[in-house]
């Protein structure tokens, strides 16, 4: 049978480069699974969840904050623009993300603060932070 | 004839020089580290989002979107990566010689007028001189590297392109080898060149779903390839900065060091010379006393 390669890569490093059975992507336009023989795609994607399961039917979870996908001939390659599995999040940091976003957003006197980027900021936050929960759940 | 004092002050000269040229090569080495370890981790995103843009754009795709809009090479802006220090060997000089080369060959043959964007202190100096037109220049960044520069020069670049004021945008800058070794690039950035899908892969160019469409895809791509690319190109050039130094002191180093022992070899030689004269002196005095 065909294997299905994966390679995540962001701009800080090679996250993760494997074979797997299975990645489910958070699609700008839905989100979709992609199996082995998997029609060639190239699409974006969202601030969200992708969920990997790996050769020996393990499952992980990985936060994103968007970026894009290709698939050809078995070769899935992820661009993330953010990236981390579910072990790494650094919950603090993602705290301090979302209150300062959300003081950006209340400060109604300065003009120049982007509104849209704020929000977008809260919303990073935000799926780190529910992935985070979800994490120390199943480990605890 | 050197008299014994001044070898002796020269020797002490150049022993400061050489702990200062060792000082300097060690905190290269250690910003080496540093630098060689971003560059390596910036490549494969790099060449993967430009790999994933030479499947996704084809030719008929260059009226799409305005940054792939090809034109006639009237105006090119050509963007130059030195070092904001010196004393590091070749490095400077090097890319120099390359904007150098490109202006005067490849452009003036063509007949396009040339702007230029000086990154680093070392070449805005030498082109400030010169009767190119310079577009901006971007002087510090690379004391603290980070994604921000990388904004401001696409920023600089992207706006210059759409709004027309040049038709080509060319980079020359170092390309990270090795420590020891560094090689000038001139890459051109924008139009984005497409590889011509290199040959072996367009026979498998796939028919590929595209999600949400080409276009949207393209422009969301697109500034993100851009920025992947200077980012890509200020590390390599950081790197190679550092790696030129660190050889560059490593030699002056053992240079100092060749003089020193050389110095010290005739200083002895003179003292030498000098205690022997006076003993011949003193015993021939004696001499000329016990005589009479």
């Amino acid at each position: 049978m065909a294997e299905l390669n994966l390679e995540i890569t962001s701009p800080e490093k090679t996250v993760f480069s494997e074979i797997v059975t299975s990645v489910t992507i958070p699609g700008t336009e839905g989100s979709f699974q992609v199996l082995v023989n998997h029609a060639p795609i190239i699409s974006t994607f969202e601030i969200g969840t992708i969920k990997i399961v790996s050769e020996n039917s393990d499952v992980q979870f990985c936060a994103t904050a968007g970026g894009t996908i290709e698939v050809l001939n078995n070769k899935i390659l992820i661009l993330a623009d953010a990236i981390e599995l579910i072990k790494d999040i650094d919950v603090d940091r993602a705290k301090s993300a979302k209150e300062r976003a959300e003081k950006r957003i209340s400060d109604k006197e300065n003009k120049e603060i982007d509104v849209e980027r704020a929000k977008a900021a809260i919303k990073r936050a935000e799926n780190r932070l529910i992935l985070a929960e979800m994490y120390l759940k199943t480990i605890s | 004839m050197a008299t014994l004092r001044d070898i002796k002050l020269r020797i002490n000269g150049i022993k400061n020089t050489s702990k200062i040229t060792n000082a300097m090569k060690m905190v290269a080495a250690a910003k080496l580290r540093r630098a060689q370890a971003r560059v390596i981790n910036a490549r494969p995103y790099a060449h993967k989002i430009s790999s994933m843009m030479s499947h996704l754009v084809t030719e008929e795709d260059y009226a799409l979107v305005p940054l792939l809009e090809r034109r006639e090479t009237k105006n090119v802006a050509v963007v130059v990566l030195t070092a904001d220090r010196g004393l590091c060997g070749a490095f400077n000089n090097n890319i120099i010689k390359e904007t150098n080369r490109v202006i005067d060959e490849d452009l003036s043959s063509i007949g396009a007028k040339t702007l230029l964007l000086c990154v680093g202190k070392k070449g805005y100096d030498y082109f400030k001189k010169g009767d190119i037109p310079l577009l901006d220049k971007m002087i510090g960044v690379f004391s603290s590297l980070d994604l921000n520069t990388t904004n401001l020069i696409s920023e600089v670049l992207v706006s210059g392109y759409l709004q027309k004021k040049f038709d080509k945008i060319i980079f020359v800058y170092n390309e990270f080898k090795s420590i020891i070794q560094q090689k000038v690039v001139s890459e051109t950035f924008l139009p984005v060149s497409i590889e011509s899908a290199n040959e072996k892969e367009s026979s498998t160019k796939a028919n590929y779903i595209y999600e949400p469409g080409k276009k949207e895809i393209l422009e969301y791509l697109l500034p993100k390839h851009l920025s992947a690319q200077i980012w890509r190109m200020l590390l390599e050039s950081n790197a190679s900065e550092q790696g030129a130094r660190m050889t560059a002191m490593d030699n002056a180093t053992t240079n100092a060091k060749d003089l020193i022992r050389s110095l010290t070899i005739t200083y002895n030689k003179e003292r030498q010379a000098a205690i022997t004269k006076e003993i011949l002196e003193i015993v021939s005095g004696a001499n000329a006393l016990s005589e009479n």
